[in-house]
């Protein structure tokens, strides 16, 4: 489980920045930016957490606090009920981490990639071999797990990252815009473990601008912009009370509504 | 422990697949710097034994004068003599390389000398550092015939040559060869050293830190539950050893390259292959070892905070400069090591190299370079922790 509490990130920022900010109307003058301002929201085990948002909405920098590479300025997030600030190294033995963007080892083989990671979550070897086995047969990676992944193509690599995610069988999976530049038969790898991390029984969030990844997977959404949440709830009371004709409509309304 | 292990394990797999950092750590010590000290070394030498043995072109223009001297000259077989020239002819000759130098005498010439004056005579050359055999080999012929006067003005006066020595200096250098060598080329080897210690350090940091950032990998390692000082140490560990090992390795390639050089005179070599005895080098590598703790910390700081690999070499290809000049004010004549300078980081490797070479190093002032290399050391690696624990730092850029 995550519980986000009136969570804030405030961000300072440079000269060049707080220039550009203080020519921008509307633009704040004290010289920070807040780029999550007092959010909260419960991600329930066994179901899948969306986060949507536009482009500088405040997703990314709130999953960054849930995975611990942030510290929030203020408020607080419980991940498995561990604290993230007080008990970071704990949060980060539960937690599997996959962004969009990510890329992996050129020079080292999905294998050693794989063990490197099973290294650092302290796995026990006879255990680490069952769960790759079982991942990389289900991911038919046997072909390509001595290669060096400089040598895969993107789908491979894309496997690739998933058992990395995966390996220490997570009690939390964090997806950052996974599918971000993917093509569809790669993004539906994504989409499958997503939804095979809900059938396990694990605690998913999900952040993304795409709706069909919404509709496909939701079963609780939060809508943030300018770090503010606009909605939150479940994804069957959203469609329920959507005064929009589509999805994409509703979205727009709820956020020029929020402006 | 075990995490740093982990990491220092993964980063040197990484590493030494990496081109960039097998080019600077293996090809270019091992295999181009042998190559070019040969090259190098053989051509100079070669260089210098044509220009001694070579046949000296020398225009003369006597006006009628030194007939002595003309003759001497013409019987000589490491000189050919060239003749009724005008002194613009020869001047031109002496430009254009054909001739080595250009004498004119005096037109009242012997007749100064038969009055016990000074005789004049003009000599054209053209020196530049490649000439220089050349023209003291002219020197050295004027100088002869000038002996000669001297002796006969002595002669005719009735008195002894000898008076004219008010002091006889009898000289005996009581520097060891290796303590000579150290002060002529003894510099030379640690400048070569920290310059490549500090290239070996390079691209491993740059890739581990900066590359790593860009690729977006830095971030995926910060949420496994490896602490940030474990990450940067593993990080860390590989950049020192592999800023340790081209530094080894670019000594093996010294040894190689010298030995190759079949121009080097015996006894020259023999003292320089003594220079490079283990002891010399142990002694070497362990003032490296702090050395090359600073340049990874420096180098993993500056790396963590660029954006990218690309910025990253932008910022720490200058700092070549600042590497170099220390290093090289070390190969400088009258530099020594004492308590001043061996608290300036670079030089005082450099200059306690030498000492060693020299075996003139004592145990006071290497404690003190160890010292203040280790107190470097350590405050360079503070700088990077907190460099590295820097949300700022980290997520620059994205």
């Amino acid at each position: 489980m995550i519980v986000v509490e009136d969570l804030w990130k405030t961000f300072k920022l440079s000269r060049q920045q707080k220039k550009e900010l203080r020519d921008t109307p509307g633009g704040r003058r004290d010289g920070n930016v807040d780029a999550v301002a007092g959010i909260t929201f419960t991600c329930q085990p066994g179901r899948i957490f969306s986060l949507l948002g536009p482009n500088g909405a405040g997703k990314t920098t709130t999953l960054r606090m849930i995975a611990t590479l942030l510290k929030p300025t203020s408020g607080t997030i419980k991940v498995a009920g561990f604290d993230v600030v007080k008990e970071a190294q704990e949060v980060r033995r539960r937690l599997g981490f996959l962004t969009g963007t990510t890329k992996l080892y050129d020079r080292l083989t999905p294998n050693e990639v794989v063990k490197y990671y099973a290294d650092l979550h302290g796995m026990d070897k006879a255990l680490f071999e069952k769960r790759k086995e079982e991942l990389f047969t289900v991911l038919d990676m046997h072909d390509f797990a001595k290669r060096r992944i400089g040598k895969l193509s993107t789908g491979m690599k894309q496997k690739v990252s998933i058992v990395r995610t995966i390996i220490h069988d997570p009690d939390i999976v964090v997806f950052d815009e996974p599918t971000v530049g993917l093509d569809v038969i790669t993004a539906k790898n994504i989409i499958e473990l997503i939804r095979d991390c809900k059938r396990q029984g694990k605690t998913v969030i999900f952040s993304t601008h795409i709706m069909g990844e919404v509709s496909l997977l939701s079963d609780d959404l939060a809508i943030i912009h300018d770090g503010k949440l606009v909605y939150g709830g479940s994804y069957k009371e959203f469609v329920g009370q959507m005064k929009g004709e589509s999805l994409v409509e509703e979205f727009i309304r709820l956020l020029e509504e929020a402006r | 422990m075990k995490t740093i292990l982990t990491i220092f394990k993964k980063e040197l797999i990484d590493s030494i697949r990496d081109r960039r950092t097998l080019i600077a750590m293996i090809v270019v010590p091992l295999v181009l710097f042998p190559v070019l000290i040969s090259i190098s070394s053989n051509m100079l030498i070669s260089q210098a034994r044509k220009a001694r043995e070579k046949k000296l072109n020398i225009g003369l223009l006597t006006n009628g004068n030194a007939e002595e001297f003309r003759q001497d000259l013409f019987q000589r077989d490491d000189v050919r003599v060239f003749e009724n020239l005008t002194v613009e002819t020869g001047k031109s000759l002496v430009r254009s390389d054909s001739l080595d130098a250009f004498l004119t005498f005096d037109p009242e010439f012997d007749l100064k000398v038969g009055q016990l004056e000074p005789g004049n005579i003009t000599v054209y050359h053209k020196s530049t550092e490649s000439s220089a055999i050349e023209k003291r080999r002219v020197t050295r012929l004027i100088e002869n015939f000038e002996e000669e006067l001297r002796e006969k003005r002595f002669e005719t006066l009735q008195l002894d040559v000898s008076i004219i020595e008010a002091i006889e200096v009898e000289e005996h250098n009581l520097a060891s060869t290796k303590e000579k060598l150290a002060e002529e080329i003894g510099g030379l080897l640690p400048y070569l050293i920290i310059i490549f210690c500090f290239m070996g350090s390079m691209y491993p940091a740059i890739d581990l830190a900066a590359g790593e950032k860009e690729r977006g990998t830095l971030e995926t390692l910060l949420t496994s539950p490896a602490g940030r000082l474990e990450i940067l140490l593993g990080k860390f560990g590989v950049v020192v050893l592999i800023g340790l090992l081209t530094a080894a390795i670019s000594i093996v390639g010294m040894y190689i390259g010298i030995r190759q050089s079949r121009e080097i005179p015996p006894e020259l070599l023999h003292a320089i292959l003594n220079m490079l005895e283990w002891q010399s080098i142990v002694l070497l590598l362990s003032l490296l070892l702090p050395l090359t703790v600073f340049f990874a910390a420096g180098l993993l700081s500056l790396s963590v905070f660029a954006k990218s690999f690309k910025e990253a070499q932008s910022i720490i290809n200058p700092l070549m400069v600042v590497i170099i000049v220390p290093a090289f004010v070390g190969l400088m004549p009258g530099i020594v090591l004492n308590s001043k300078t061996a608290l300036i980081p670079i030089l005082n490797v450099s200059l306690a190299t030498k000492a060693i070479i020299a075996e003139s190093i004592t145990p006071g002032i290497l404690i003190e370079v160890y010292v203040s290399l280790i107190a470097l050391a350590v405050l360079s690696l503070l700088v990077c922790k907190w460099v590295f624990g820097r949300e700022g730092t980290i997520f620059r850029g994205t």
